[in-house]
């Protein structure tokens, strides 16, 4: 791959599909597994002296002075990073409609009318379009409560979501620590494990990151799925479902029977009656006081100095955050305040716990679990410009209960409905990404093989 | 509160911060001190000694520094709290300027260490409600003063630095208990060594109420040193004292510590407490704090002040104040117990605690600041307990021997210090003293008493001050009459 040819083609794409914040090019050496690949990196992700806004006005024209961990590790296989993917404003939403002020919303590759998914939309659009044109690519995802699947299915490529603390958090801009996950989009699973491989592991620089030892992600992928034990979430099929997806999703079944997988149905009541609400309670309580320090003093935007500084702090960030942004700065922040910190943080919490608990059980009997990834096909536009605040976190329900809990999950395009594709989501016990990755795998071979 | 339940007429709770004397922060490898190269005064550029960590830059994430939990979980052991299973730390919201991520890195659900105490002389015991690590702020710095700067800078150097924190009970009843409660602290962080006196900073709030009001609290905000507190204690005490004297209403407020002047100013009436919306913090995992850590830990514990008195009263046989004396300052306790092992251990005490002490205060230097080399001070204190030399030639030695070293015997010798026991020798120099003094002799024989003193000095003159003065008197007595 020519990288001049590479840099003009990105502008055009970009010009017409807004799949980016910032263009780059940065390249350290040119051997290892990545040499002929070009890495998308969502903006949440530091990389050192490319501005890095997670999507945020709050932190224009901010360059980070350090590379992410997971950065660091993909240069070092001779990555060429490209550019910083547009998302949702820090991760804030689930269509990618949440940008900054003054940045521009990621249309879909298949039809631009209609979303990509969020929050990492520009880098599962700019995945499948890069597929279509021949780029060898994989892009950086991060995921709080589902921002990797949604737009994988919504843009019909592989996302993958690995085990909270499998992959070092260092250098990427917190939405909510206790939740927070960067993971892979690819067109293919081979990319998937390939690039697993590269970014899991310890790292000393983060407290929070696991020192579990790392397989072969990729030496997994051709083991047959013969004998897996595979259970259905029962309640994913219920009201608010698209029936195309969930006839897709049977069919998907039928062929992982075929394969000799053994399929049967569970219920996750507690998950399914209280994941979303304890996961917004957490992710908006932790999100709350990682923008705190964004008021115009150290990082990113300032404006002219005038007044007190509460009025200063008040004028960027007024400018600087947008509508999601400010919502959830005030949610969260009522809700860890004495009075209410009982009721809500605390309860969550616990909640949470109650859910952990609920999957292990689970997995002490199944392998792996299914559900669709989103309840519909990617939206237009004007769809989701008519759903509520409510409706847009109902969308969410698939995923905030394995991110809730941790867990690794993927998203495989499993079909379409008038030419937008589904997502079938698999999800495994901690850990267990290499069963995540088999099972993609032979439901790969089947849809293009 | 009210009602009778405190017996006393004063009530007093004191919150206290101190940094320990880690080379590094709290939650990264920044040091806490500017580095001094020889030849060059310590120099401390702002904001020279800080990284992404300390300075919240977006992603960068804190790493606990280890040695801060030793340090914590020896000073709650000494202070017999119960410590906590795991080490949890939680944000602690508030805005303002010198906060890098507009969050603190604080203990709030589950303190490292709780309901521990301090035992004063009196054998009552001060409460310790809580003791728990946190991170420092930066520090604001003005052009000018603060009202008259156009604007305000920023200096990171401190933030992330750590701090212990340490809240008593309101259990002291007076500020001289508060003051031997400081004491006691103090000596129990010598004693541990996790403070640095010189270079450290500790400071207080203090709560503080009067029967007379009905405990209606004030309370002073950051007074720094062990000194202001006991100062600002007793200020505060006297002005709720004055107050209700004069039938004024005291009302619950905040109060500044102004050390210039001396007394307490009002910040601002107490309004509501503030709501720092805390949530336990998701970068740092819990830290398992095993059985095994808290008993290796008391293990290395020193042996601590009290025991230390016990052990001077029942080995040493030292008096109980003797003992709490030494006891009270780790460098005189370990003096005391090497020296105690070549003499006899009460002249050792008188000695320390009388003398060394003065030759401090003359010098106006900490104990741990005098040049002490236990040797030299047992070959010092051997010739005076076999009399060898007078009292007062030991102390000039002891005087000089703070400043720079020698053999004390050597010198005794050399300067022929040696007490002049032959009474010979001593009956030539009276009489050489008493026909040198005539006009002294013939007062004191008119019966003027205090007249012989003139011809005692002429005498100890003669001999260095090795003579024994009361012996000389008697001899010229016996001459005289
Ligand atoms: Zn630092």
């Amino acid at each position: 791959m020519n990288i001049n040819t590479t840099q003009q083609q990105l502008e055009k794409i970009n010009e017409e599909y807004h799949y980016f914040n910032k263009l780059c090019n940065v390249q350290t050496k040119k051997t290892g597994k990545l040499k002929d690949y070009v890495i998308s990196v969502k903006d949440a992700l530091c990389v050192k002296d490319v501005e890095t806004k997670g999507g945020s006005a709050i932190l224009e024209g901010y360059k980070p002075l350090f590379n992410a961990t997971v950065i660091e590790k993909l240069l070092a296989e001779g990555a060429t990073i490209i550019g910083k993917t547009s998302q949702d404003a820090f991760g804030f939403g689930t269509f990618s409609t949440n940008v900054g002020n003054n940045m521009q919303i990621p249309l879909n590759p298949f039809d631009k009318n209609h979303s990509t998914g969020g929050s990492s939309g520009g880098a599962a659009g700019f995945t499948q379009l890069a597929k279509k044109k021949g780029i060898k690519h994989i892009a950086l995802g991060e995921s709080t409560g589902g921002s990797i699947a949604a737009p994988a299915s919504f843009c019909g490529v592989y996302g993958l979501t690995p085990t909270y603390s499998l992959v070092s958090r260092y250098g990427l801009l917190d939405y909510a620590n206790s939740l927070d996950k960067i993971g892979p989009i690819a067109a293919s699973v081979k990319e998937l494990a390939m690039c697993l491989s590269i970014i899991a592991g310890h790292d000393e620089k983060d407290a929070t990151s696991s020192k579990t030892s790392i397989p072969d992600y990729e030496k997994g992928l051709s083991k047959p799925i013969k004998g897996m034990k595979i259970a259905v979430i029962k309640e994913c099929f219920g009201k608010g479902i698209d029936p195309a997806i969930k006839q897709n999703i049977l069919e998907t079944i039928e062929t992982l029977k075929k394969q000799g997988a053994t399929i049967e149905e569970i219920s996750l009541p507690t998950t399914t009656e209280y994941a979303l609400e304890a996961y917004y309670i957490l992710a908006m309580c932790e999100a709350s006081t990682n923008l705190a320090k964004y008021c115009g003093i150290r990082y990113g935007r300032h404006e002219k100095l005038e007044g007190n500084f509460n009025q200063y702090f008040s004028k960027v960030r007024s400018h600087g955050f947008n509508k999601e942004e400010k919502r959830r700065i005030l949610l969260g922040t009522f809700a860890r305040m004495s009075g209410y910190r009982d009721a809500y943080y605390i309860k969550a919490a616990k909640v949470r716990t109650l859910i952990i608990q609920e999957y292990k059980k689970a997995f002490e009997k199944y392998d792996i679990l299914i559900s669709p990834t989103m309840p519909m096909v990617a939206p237009t536009f004007d769809e989701i410009k008519r759903l509520t605040p409510l409706q847009h976190y109902m969308v969410d329900l698939m995923t905030v209960g394995p991110s809730l809990a941790g867990l690794p999950h993927i998203s495989c395009p499993t079909g379409f409905k008038d030419n937008m594709p589904i997502g079938t989501m698999f999800i495994a016990d901690h850990f267990q990404e290499e069963k995540l990755l088999q099972i993609a795998s032979s439901i790969e071979e089947l849809n293009h093989g | 509160m009210v009602n009778g339940k405190f017996n006393s007429d004063v009530v007093i709770g004191l919150e206290i911060h101190f940094q320990p004397n880690l080379k590094s922060k709290l939650f990264c490898s920044c040091a806490t001190k500017a580095e001094t190269k020889k030849n060059e005064n310590s120099k401390d550029e702002p904001n020279t000694r800080t990284c992404v960590i300390c300075l919240g830059m977006p992603g960068s994430k804190p790493m606990l520094n280890k040695k801060a939990l030793d340090y914590g979980l020896k000073l709650g052991l000494a202070l017999n709290c119960s410590i906590a299973l795991e080490l949890i730390f939680s944000r602690k919201s508030y805005f303002y300027p010198d906060l890098a991520k507009n969050y603190q890195i604080s203990q709030f659900e589950l303190p490292l260490g709780k309901n521990g105490e301090i035992v004063l002389s009196s054998g009552k015991k001060i409460g310790i409600e809580r003791i728990h690590l946190e991170e420092d702020p930066a520090s604001l710095v003005h052009p000018n003063t603060i009202h008259d700067s156009a604007y305000t800078l920023i200096d990171y150097n401190r933030s992330g630095i750590c701090l212990i924190e340490l809240v008593t009970k309101p259990e002291m009843r007076s500020p001289e208990e508060a003051r031997e409660f400081l004491k006691k602290l103090r000596t129990i962080l010598q004693y541990l060594e996790i403070f640095d006196e010189q270079t450290g900073v500790i400071k207080a709030d203090a709560n503080i109420s009067i029967k007379e009001s009905g405990y209606v609290r004030s309370e002073v905000k950051n007074i720094t040193g062990f000194k202001e507190i006991e100062r600002a204690l007793l200020y505060e005490v006297e002005r709720q004292k004055q107050a209700m004297q004069n039938n004024e209403k005291l009302v619950m407020d905040t109060r500044g510590w102004n050390a210039l002047t001396g007394k307490t100013t009002r910040l601002r009436t107490k309004e509501t407490e503030a709501d720092y919306g805390y949530i336990i913090d998701p970068d740092l995992v819990p830290i398992d704090i095993t059985q095994e850590m808290i008993e290796k830990t008391k293990r290395g514990l020193p042996e601590l002040p009290d025991e230390k008195i016990k052990r001077f009263i029942t080995k040493h046989k030292l008096s109980p104040i003797d003992a709490q004396v030494l006891a009270m300052e780790r460098v005189l306790a370990e003096l005391f117990e090497k020296v105690a092992e070549e003499i006899d251990p009460i002249l050792a005490a008188q000695w320390l605690r009388h003398e060394l002490v003065k030759v401090a205060n003359y010098h106006k230097l900490a104990l741990d600041q005098l040049r002490i080399e236990e040797l030299e001070i047992v070959e010092l204190l051997s010739m005076v307990e076999k009399k060898e030399i007078s009292d007062r030639t030991a102390q000039q030695i002891l005087s000089l021997l703070t400043e720079k070293g020698f053999s004390p015997r050597q010198y005794v010798k050399e300067h022929k210090l040696t007490i002049v026991s032959d009474t010979k020798e001593l009956e030539e120099l009276c009489k050489k003293a008493i026909a040198e003094s005539q006009p002294a002799i013939d007062d004191y024989k008119a019966g003027k008493e205090i007249a012989l003193n003139n011809v005692v000095g002429k005498v100890m003159k003669y001999t260095k001050g090795t003579a024994d003065a009361a012996k000389v008197k008697d001899m010229l007595k016996k001459m005289l009459r």
